[in-house]
């Protein structure tokens, strides 16, 4: 049986609460910025010109179908080569944001299309512009539907940032494999990385569900 | 510019792309059938298989999938087996283990999906649970699943370049190797993550294709949109 020794944990748990921080830190912020890059590409597919919906489109595509890590890796690599250096920490959080942001936007967008079409003509013929129609018509309803969907994409986001640690960001996964590979310690350090792991990203669930239930409105079940 | 790299490892470079494809492939065959179970069994009413289920998915869909291949591949396979383990088998454990779990939901969600009404009739037509299973419920919840499923085996194509980093020499760690020696990260970069959304990208449009087959629509679907 192995020999599960506890006290190598509990002198790394400093060690790793302070790359749980940094995971946090750049998983927080990378939501937020992906969660505006979700809007602005959304407003642009679904009300901008042709130009920019295409524009729009080719993003999304691009950023869904192409592995988080090559990204990470052009942005960590070729940036530097146009003249843009940013430190490790700020090319993981571009790089989480700009991808997380491509799949933001497709819950944003499921979101909006649930609305139902008599929505926009009722705004149109109220004489709303197009962008007050999103903000004060559209978005409202579609924010109640797609608070599920959101939290889980803040869930990825939250698993994404453990990439972060192969461009040189000592965040929670680089602490868990550092500890794991200097006392060789495999089991203790991946199963309490893990643990750690679970209890954000199970928080992140939880504020799903008491945010889902804040913003429903009584009577009405979502229909998406 | 450095294009001409690409040309001089090309050879390099489909080898990467083969080891990617077979890695896809097995992890997703793999994957399905370990799914396949987990989802009946979260199906089940039974309370401790269910449950059971409930764990395993619950806890490998909060876990990034690289804390699972670098603990497969330095940990837990090698204390296993006694010996080191090869890329290629524990980045294929790591996938099946990831990729069963949202695979599970899937088939769940698939089965649920059923409306109750097709169960009733099937029960009214004297189908014996087995019949209805194959007849009714699984023709139905497979048609339903399939976009669902291609979409996770476009991520599983996506996660397989994790692989990388414990040295399997798939598809982005053979462009490492390329860039490692000649410096000309964008080009070699460019290219792989244009191999990437090649084989994506076509396969989100095929199952586009598979969804708006008119016989697999089962329910009436109102045209709402914003650009109405």
């Amino acid at each position: 049986m192995y020999n599960f020794d506890t006290s190598v944990i509990l002198e790394s748990i400093p060690f790793l609460i302070e790359g749980m921080k940094i995971t946090l830190f750049i998983s927080v912020i990378s939501s937020i910025c992906a969660f505006l890059i979700g809007l602005i590409i959304v407003f642009f597919r679904t009300m901008g010109s042709k130009p920019l919906k295409f524009i729009a489109v080719s993003y999304v595509e691009i950023i869904r179908n192409t592995p988080l890590l090559i990204q990470l890796y052009f942005i960590y690599k070729s940036l530097p080569a146009i003249g843009l250096m940013l430190p490790p920490i700020g090319c993981g959080i571009l790089a989480l944001s700009v991808y997380t942001g491509a799949f933001i936007s497709e819950v944003l967008r499921a979101g909006i299309n649930s609305v139902a079409s008599e929505q926009y003509q009722a705004s149109i013929s109220l004489g709303l512009s197009k962008f007050q129609t999103f903000r004060l018509v559209i978005f409202p309803q579609a924010i109640r539907i797609i608070i599920p969907p959101l939290g889980s994409q803040f869930i990825n986001a939250i698993k994404n940032s453990s990439l972060v640690s192969f461009i040189s960001v000592t965040d929670l996964f680089y602490r868990v494999y550092k500890g794991a590979v200097d006392d060789f310690r495999f089991f203790e350090f991946f199963i309490t990385g893990a643990l750690i792991y679970m209890v954000l990203t199970g928080t992140v669930a939880l504020l799903t569900n008491i945010f889902e239930n804040q913003f429903k409105i009584q009577g009405r079940t979502a229909k998406a | 510019m450095h294009w001409t790299d690409i040309a001089e490892n090309y050879d390099f470079l489909m080898k990467g792309l083969f080891i990617t494809l077979k890695l896809a492939m097995v992890s997703v065959s793999g994957s399905l059938i370990i799914g396949i179970i987990l989802g009946v069994l979260r199906y089940s009413k039974l309370f401790l298989l269910s449950w059971f289920a409930v764990a395993y998915i619950e806890s490998v869909r909060s876990i990034p999938l690289i804390l699972f291949i670098v603990f497969i591949h330095f940990g837990a396979l090698p204390y296993l087996t006694g010996e080191p383990s090869s890329f290629f088998v524990s980045a294929c454990v790591a996938f099946i283990i990831f990729t069963s779990a949202y695979i599970a939901e899937i088939i769940r969600s698939g089965l649920n999906s059923v409306e109750k009404g097709h169960i009733d009739a099937a029960k009214s037509l004297g189908l014996n649970r087995m019949q209805r299973l194959t007849y009714i419920i699984l023709p139905l919840a497979v048609s339903r699943m399939t976009p669902a499923l291609v979409s996770q085996f476009i991520s599983l194509i996506k996660d397989t370049s994790l692989a990388s980093t414990i040295g399997l020499i798939e598809l982005t760690r053979s462009g490492e190797i390329i860039y490692e020696r000649t410096y000309h990260e964008t080009e070699i970069l460019i290219f792989i993550a244009f191999v990437y959304f090649v084989i994506c990208f076509g396969l989100s449009k095929l199952s586009a294709l598979w969804e708006t087959k008119p016989y697999m629509c089962t329910e009436h679907r109102e045209p709402v949109g914003a650009n109405q």
